[in-house]
């Protein structure tokens, strides 16, 4: 593949988030002008200092990374033990179960948000990391275990079979041979879940009711005025809550690499 | 060090415990707290809890993009939830609320206040809502191009047909024609100064009557090259149409009061000091209109203070508390004799007896609890015609024919106001 | 181990690595489809109580096969998903080349590429919506008050945000492919655009179809953006079927029909997931044959 297209490609990905970070140092009624080039010159960073300053958006960051953060951990190995579960082991029903579990994720969020709060306020978990975690790792599993039964499915055989002739218990085998082989898999699977919590809106907008637990989607959607919005400190809070989001699947990148390195040494 | 830290834990239980028992009685309020508007509420409810020793209020913060604030409502009412005692509606929202038997009738003298904004928060007789602040559509015009308002629906089209032709500004009008609440504002404007309404005196629909026609003619044919209003009118919402004005390319605006601070700033508009307000004008046979906003305040029927949450209200709607908030966020208080008095002109940027005349001009939505469906017909008929995908009588007549359906589906007929 | 003992071992144990995911599913989610489910058979709009909440069968389904906004509100999001899908699927082909081939810079290069799938969707959505407004200002032609157009703006950002997301599916998939296939197709004398066509493309095409699935999937029940974007508007023409049901629920109350048209959305998704799992079935057995 050509360097240039490689760049092309890299440029229309990235395009719209310079023009965000371009827009967010303008002065308020400049982003509408058409013409962010000129207005350059009179940039600020008042909607950042504003974002941390009156609006304390170190707070929603941190919850949209606690409510992440949880529900993979909680979710991805669920979901991994059950995919091999699936792809490798005996067990009837399994077609009906990955159709119920398919059935679960295709149920629209509009639909679930008014008897799930019902169902959350009964059990007291309104405004809490779990009355988000749970309905999180509830919606993700179906599609991490479809998506982790596939890549198991198409993983050759030959290594977990000539382990087990070996003698090795079907434990062990998971653990240091199909782990290590299938971690692209988990992590993309991981980003996945991740991404998925710290985009999600309407689930955090409705189970929450103050800072203290609203994430980075909610605490944006109130920088909406009842008819402005303010502009400047949306694309801030953008800039500055995508930051977390890069560090993080940058240490996923470590792990793809150092997967294969290992799964290919023990190959 | 262990016993340290369990010390200092039964120490918390027991000063929150005490807490507990001196503080027991909690309020909770639920509205606009963002900037000013949060600064000065939060003052606001700490004198009330001055005024009410053992009394605690919360502030607890809901989105101000008007439907989720209205989703977040539905969820915790539908619910039962006690908090928040006190809710903040916009005036469309009160008849469904009620009807819905979701907030309380309110016992409170209403004389002082705006008849039409009071009226707006009555349901079958009974008020369920205090108007908190008013809102009024505006036509907001530029007093370096015009002597005066334009007396009627044909000077201003003249106007700003001749502002746009010879003297250089891109666009006559701008008004917020999107696919949302907004564009039945305005259209309720044009339908009175043309003489029409959407319900008559015995509740039949008359939004398909020839006056009705006739605004909707004049404001499809306002639209595009022939006339003085942009085609991309038809995508703005508020905040697109004052930028438009802000930025000098129009001559007329029609939009809300808040638009008149940012309006008057020297360092963003350039049409500072040279605009002044007015209510949109008549045509023969119709009257000067103002499209009514605002917002109310309601109490939650599963509150467990009622009595409370009532001194609150009334706290929240007293002159003093409207004037402060006159003062500081620049919103229009809904008691007409604060209108009289010097202290509110001192108090509102504008131009007291401008906003007197429009405030005294404005025309309610329907009163019913499927407002919103019936505002979505209305969208959406009325953004077909605007965009000529039908004429404008066949766009009323199936407006009328839906909003009948609407009506007896919901065994509203000849209820609504 | 003989082999029976290891089957019976093998069974519990899948039994057992099954169990948390039915614990923590079957906790949360049948209540509310329950619920759903149960509503949609009902007469009950939360406005008018006197009306009561009398049992209609299948009368809020039959309202809105004959509910022209409900049909319209299918075919946008039949054609939304048409039109994007195979977009997404090639620009997220091209896109994982390019994460999997480079080799400086990759953790940089990766990064960048999967920034668009970190913005929040209302952001991204926000954003878009300025970038095209800045193209009304520059251009003159205004996306978002015509109907056909307005659909632009929302695809481009659907596309921008979901390409990263099939990227990294396919991302794994290339990097489970044997690098020896391609060096003995080099040696042959292959072309990089035969190499693509004829091993690369093939051996993903697992990995593509449930990129297609998931992506379809997500097309079909597409809310976020348009309900930021443009309301739905101008008219009715953005509004999807997801956003009319929200519609339905949340502003009109009418939690009967607001249910029947979740269920219509429930429906059609999973409709096309069960033919996306019997052509993926279909294909591992093809490739086991």
């Amino acid at each position: 593949m050509s360097r240039a297209l490689a760049a092309i490609l890299i440029a229309m990905l990235l395009g719209p988030i310079a023009w965000m970070l371009a827009a967010s140092v303008l002065p308020e009624n400049q982003i509408f002008s058409g013409a962010p080039i000129q207005g350059l010159l009179h940039a600020s960073f008042d909607h950042y200092r504003a974002l941390f300053d009156e609006r304390g958006f170190l707070l929603p960051i941190r919850n949209s990374l606690i409510v992440a953060g949880l529900t993979t951990i909680i979710a991805l190995p669920c979901a991994t033990l059950c995919a091999y579960a699936l792809a490798r082991l005996p067990m009837r029903g399994k077609g009906l179960f990955l159709a119920l579990l398919l059935a679960v994720s295709m149920f629209p969020q509009i639909s679930v948000v008014a008897p799930l709060f019902l169902v959350l306020r009964a059990t007291g978990l309104i405004d809490t990391y779990p009355g988000l975690v749970l309905p999180y790792v509830t919606f993700t599993m179906p599609l991490a275990v479809w998506l982790l039964t596939g890549f198991f499915r198409q993983l050759p055989r030959d290594l977990e079979d000539a382990a087990l002739i070996d003698g090795a218990s079907r434990l062990r085998v998971i653990r240091d041979v199909v782990l290590p082989v299938a971690a692209p898999g988990l992590a993309s699977t991981a980003i996945l879940m991740f991404l998925y919590c710290w985009n999600e809106f309407l689930f955090a907008l409705s189970f929450t009711f103050g800072p203290e637990h609203q994430t980075v989607p909610v605490a944006i959607a109130l920088f909406r005025g009842r008819y402005q919005i303010a502009w400047g400190e949306v694309l801030a809070g953008a800039a500055v809550a995508t930051l977390p989001v890069v560090i993080v699947v940058l240490a996923f990148q470590r792990r793809i690499v150092a997967g294969l390195t290992s799964g290919a040494m023990k190959g | 060090m262990r016993w340290r830290i369990a010390l200092a834990c039964l120490m918390c239980t027991v000063l929150a415990a005490c807490s507990g028992g001196a503080h027991g009685r909690h309020l909770s309020f639920s509205g606009s707290a963002l900037g000013q508007e949060g600064a000065l509420i939060r003052t606001q409810l700490a004198r009330f809890a001055a005024q009410h020793p053992g009394v605690d209020i919360s502030v607890r913060i809901t989105p101000d993009a008007a439907n989720q604030r209205h989703q977040l409502y539905v969820q915790w009412l539908n619910a039962h939830v006690p908090e928040p005692d006190v809710l903040q509606l916009d005036i469309v929202w009160t008849a469904e609320f009620a009807a819905a038997g979701w907030i309380r009738p309110l016992a409170i003298d209403t004389t002082d206040f705006f008849p039409a904004a009071a009226q707006a928060n009555r349901w079958r007789g009974v008020l369920y809502a205090v108007p908190w602040f008013v809102d009024a559509g505006l036509l907001y015009w530029r007093t370096d191009l015009f002597a005066d308002a334009p007396a009627s629906i044909d000077a201003l089209r003249a106007d700003a047909t001749r502002a746009q032709r010879e003297r250089g500004v891109a666009n006559g009008l701008v008004w917020s024609g999107a696919r949302y609440e907004g564009v039945v504002t305005v259209f309720i404007e044009y339908l009175a100064a043309f003489g029409g309404r959407i319900f008559d005196d015995d509740g039949a629909i008359v939004v398909d009557s020839p006056q009705a026609v006739r605004a909707l003619t004049f404001m499809r044919d306002s639209l595009g090259e022939q006339g003085f209003v942009p085609v991309s009118a038809l995508s703005w919402q508020e905040e697109q149409v004052r930028f438009a004005f802000q930025n000098g390319q129009s001559a007329f605006m029609r939009n809300w009061p808040y638009a008149w601070a940012l309006l008057q700033d020297p360092q963003r508009s350039r049409v500072a000091n040279h605009i002044a307000i007015a209510p949109m004008p008549p045509a023969a046979g119709g009257r000067p209109s103002a499209a009514l906003g605002g917002a109310q305040l309601a109490i939650n029927r599963y509150t467990r203070e009622p009595e409370l949450a009532a001194s609150l209200v009334e706290f929240l709607t007293a002159p003093v508390q409207m004037l402060e908030r006159a003062r500081i966020a620049s919103q229009l208080p809904a008691r007409r004799s604060l209108y009289d008095g010097p202290d509110l002109g001192r108090a509102l940027p504008m131009p007291i007896a401008d906003v007197r005349r429009a405030l005294d001009a404005t025309v309610a939505r329907p009163v019913t609890p499927v407002y919103s469906e019936m505002s979505e017909i209305l969208q959406v008929h009325l953004h077909r015609a605007l965009t000529s995908q039908e004429e404008p009588s066949t766009a009323l007549h199936g407006a009328a024919r839906e909003i009948r359906a609407l009506l007896d589906r919901s065994g509203l007929r000849g209820a609504a106001s | 181990m003989i082999a029976h003992d290891r089957r019976t071992a093998d069974s519990r144990l899948a039994r057992l690595f099954v169990a948390p995911v039915i614990l923590i599913v079957g906790a949360t989610a049948p209540v509310p489809i329950a619920s759903t489910v149960w509503a949609a058979l009902h007469q009950r709009d939360l406005r008018l109580p006197w009306l009561g909440q009398p049992f209609v069968g299948l009368a809020n389904f039959v309202e809105a096969a004959g509910d022209r906004r409900f049909l319209d509100a299918v075919l946008h999001t039949v054609m939304f998903a048409a039109m994007t899908v195979p977009i997404e699927l090639a620009l997220g082909l091209a896109v994982a080349l390019v994460m999997h081939r480079v080799q400086r810079g990759r953790a940089i290069v990766r990064a960048a590429a999967l920034l668009p799938w970190a913005i929040p969707t209302v952001v991204a959505a926000l954003v878009w919506r300025l970038v095209f407004d800045n193209t009304t200002t520059m251009f003159g032609f205004d996306w978002f008050s015509n109907s056909r157009a307005a659909w632009i703006p929302i695809a481009a950002a659907d596309v921008w945000k979901t390409t990263p997301f099939v990227a990294v599916l396919l991302l794994a998939g290339l990097q489970t492919i044997d690098q020896e296939i391609y060096e003995s197709a080099r040696l042959d004398g292959a072309s990089a655009t035969r190499q693509l066509f004829t091993i690369t493309v093939p051996l993903l095409a697992p990995a593509i179809v449930v990129a297609a699935a998931f992506r379809t999937l997500d097309a079909l029940r597409l809310f976020d953006l348009p309900y930021v974007m443009t309301g739905g508007g101008p008219g009715t023409a953005t509004e999807p079927l997801s956003l009319y049901a929200f519609v339905a629920l949340m502003e009109r109350l009418r939690f009967g029909y607001g249910s029947a048209l979740s269920i219509s959305v429930f429906a059609l998704t999973f409709l096309v997931a069960l033919a996306f799992v019997r052509s993926l079935g279909h294909a591992s057995r093809v490739e086991a044959s």
